[in-house]
């Protein structure tokens, strides 16, 4: 009982960095209709820039959160802006085999400047822990978690009350008639992109460390946040916190009962399940 | 051109390929292996991705288990070659017929991601298992003839292209493009939709199953990470679109392009040669959509302003 706790708290921390992998990823999907391939990679930088602010300028990883987002934000613009924007229209195919070039490209640049090693962002708190309820928490775990949860409910704010969210959801809804209420398009694209891309960076920060990097880890992650996106929906970020709590607790489990080997089996063989049963996601609409 | 003198030409040109080893340096016939087997690969994803209009991002599995079981059937059990290839296609077959059901369901982004899935689902359960040898793979008898195999990829390749030329004018081909085009009124029209797919699924995973089997007793060592290598998706995705998907010749001329300029890239700096695919696919989904075979037929007569053409198309 007391193991099993300790795993759950384990799926629980490790739940909520997904939700934030998966968050950016679900938002460009919703609004764009664009399956982005390149999220992991943009994942992957973010947690570069999140290694590179520590170990060269000593920037501690959770200040230089707001850093690599905004670092993030503007690759993720001018990506939209310039490139995918004029491919807007075209079949979606075709965005699925752009975003994986463009995850191609950033994946050998980072090979290219970064090496192929594994890198770890290690701060002296790293090894800290405390105990709760006869459960041992990583504090940086918790830490993640926290602010992984935390930018969740900034998003879900942010689309629901400001004006730029509202244009956002306008997008999202009805192009045309959001169109015609004075939203210019090609903005508001690149704004969301942008934004997607942000989170990306924050989840990648985070994840650097949580978990060891390297230029190849976009791929897991894509197919990892796409699994979430799934189990949740795209209606709500709430429903992706909800999908990033269960593929956390169930690689846990898979991990302990199972065996670590078969971590990549279980997540991906449910994402394939939900797949075929359930393809509006397990809380998602019916229809 | 029509599409007969166009593979007349091409079968001259296997033909006058088949010597290539007698002349050509090893350094030379190795990469004409490469190359031959990664245009099989292509034509076989053109069959489910270009005809059939879905976009599998796991045809790797299909060369995978082709790999394997031609390993598993000679390190293993010890039968010839020829039955090992056999045994790859069976696997194959049988993993495009159960999974390939459910999957094929699917449509657009989901039926993407979930072969994406599967690609990734079936590395990991074949580094468990015993009989393929775990996470270390297996090492294959040795055998020096790279003539043997170059002629076999060769063989392989004129097949497959062979096989994609009968569909672009056979009762099954059409139901494939109608698919294509709008499943629902190709449902209505009395096409058997989740057995046409089914079939063509099967039909790809034939083509890259055999693909991998010769690919495994040639290199003589497999092990997961590389037989079931998500790149190799990458790249027979990449080739078939750049040189025409849908088209009969389109995916091989595309191959044969890509891998001579990445091979001449790679030997400047290998990582500039992945870098350069991707570049490739960015560039051609913007300025040419419809791949090399579209881009020939009409640049003639539309000149430069078939680019721009393309991108008003399609741009917000």
């Amino acid at each position: 009982m007391h193991l099993l706790l300790q795993i759950l708290a384990n799926g629980v921390l490790l739940g909520g960095l997904y939700a934030l992998m998966a968050l950016g990823l679900a938002l460009v999907w919703g609004v764009l209709n664009i399956v982005n391939l390149a999220h992991g990679s943009l994942i992957m930088l973010g947690a570069y820039s999140g290694y590179y602010l520590f170990t060269k300028l000593g920037i501690d990883p959770f200040v230089a959160l707001p850093i690599s987002m905004v670092a993030l934000f503007c690759a993720g613009f001018l990506i939209q802006r310039n490139i995918l924007n004029l491919i807007a229209r075209a079949p979606m195919f075709n965005t699925l085999l752009i975003t994986f070039g463009i995850d191609v490209v950033l994946t050998y640049l980072a090979q290219m400047f970064f090496s192929a090693d594994f890198r770890t962002t290690n701060p002296s708190y790293a090894g800290d822990h405390f105990n709760w309820l006869g459960m041992t928490l990583p504090l940086v775990r918790v830490l993640a978690c926290g602010i992984a949860l935390a930018l969740t409910v900034a998003l879900w704010l942010f689309l629901g009350r400001t004006r730029v969210g509202r244009a956002i959801r306008a997008t999202a809804q009805n192009l045309g008639a959001s169109r015609l209420y004075g939203v210019e398009p090609r903005l508001i694209y690149a704004l969301t992109f942008g934004l997607g891309a942000a989170l990306a960076g924050a989840a990648g920060d985070l994840y650097g460390v949580v978990s060891q990097i390297n230029p190849y880890i976009g791929a897991t992650l894509t197919a990892k946040s796409f699994a979430i996106a799934i189990i949740g929906g795209l209606e709500s970020p709430l429903g992706v916190v909800v999908g990033g709590m269960f593929l956390g607790i169930v690689e846990s489990l898979t991990a302990l009962y199972v065996g670590p080997t078969y971590v990549d089996v279980a997540s991906f063989g449910i994402l394939v399940l939900v797949l075929v049963f359930r393809p509006t996601g397990i809380l998602g609409a019916t229809t | 051109m029509t599409a007969r003198s166009g593979l007349i030409a091409a079968l001259v040109v296997a033909a006058l390929l088949a010597f290539v080893p007698w002349l050509a340096s090893p350094v030379l016939v190795q990469f004409g292996i490469t190359t031959l087997l990664l245009a099989t690969l292509a034509q076989g994803w053109n069959i489910i991705g270009g005809y059939t209009g879905y976009a599998s991002f796991g045809n790797s599995v299909f060369y995978g288990l082709g790999s394997y079981g031609t390993a598993i059937a000679m390190v293993q059990w010890h039968l010839p070659f020829g039955i090992g290839l056999v045994f790859g296609v069976v696997l194959a077959v049988a993993f495009a017929l159960l999974l390939g059901l459910p999957v094929l369901r699917l449509r657009g982004h989901y039926f993407a991601i979930a072969t994406l899935a599967l690609a990734q689902v079936m590395t990991a359960i074949v580094s468990n298992l015993p009989i393929a040898g775990r996470n270390v793979g297996l090492v294959l008898p040795l055998l020096n003839g790279d003539k043997l195999f170059y002629e076999l990829a060769l063989a392989l390749l004129v097949l497959a292209t062979l096989a994609v030329f009968w569909l672009s004018r056979s009762r099954f081909g059409f139901g494939l493009i109608a698919i294509r085009e709008n499943e629902d009124a190709a449902a209505s029209m009395g096409i058997n939709t989740t057995l046409y797919k089914v079939l063509a699924f099967a039909l790809a995973g034939i083509f890259s199953a055999l693909a991998g089997g010769i690919h495994a007793y040639w290199i003589t060592f497999i092990d997961p990470v590389s037989a079931f290598d998500i790149s190799l998706n990458v790249k027979m995705i990449i080739m078939a679109v750049f040189g025409g998907p849908g088209s009969i010749l389109g995916p091989t001329i595309g191959a044969f392009v890509l891998s001579a300029v990445s091979e001449v890239l790679s030997t400047e700096v290998s990582s500039i040669a992945s870098l350069f695919f991707g570049a490739v696919v960015i560039v051609a989904v913007v300025f040419m959509p419809r791949g090399l075979s579209d881009l020939v037929r009409r640049i003639r007569k539309a000149g430069w302003s078939y680019f721009s053409e393309n991108v008003k198309a399609h741009r917000l």
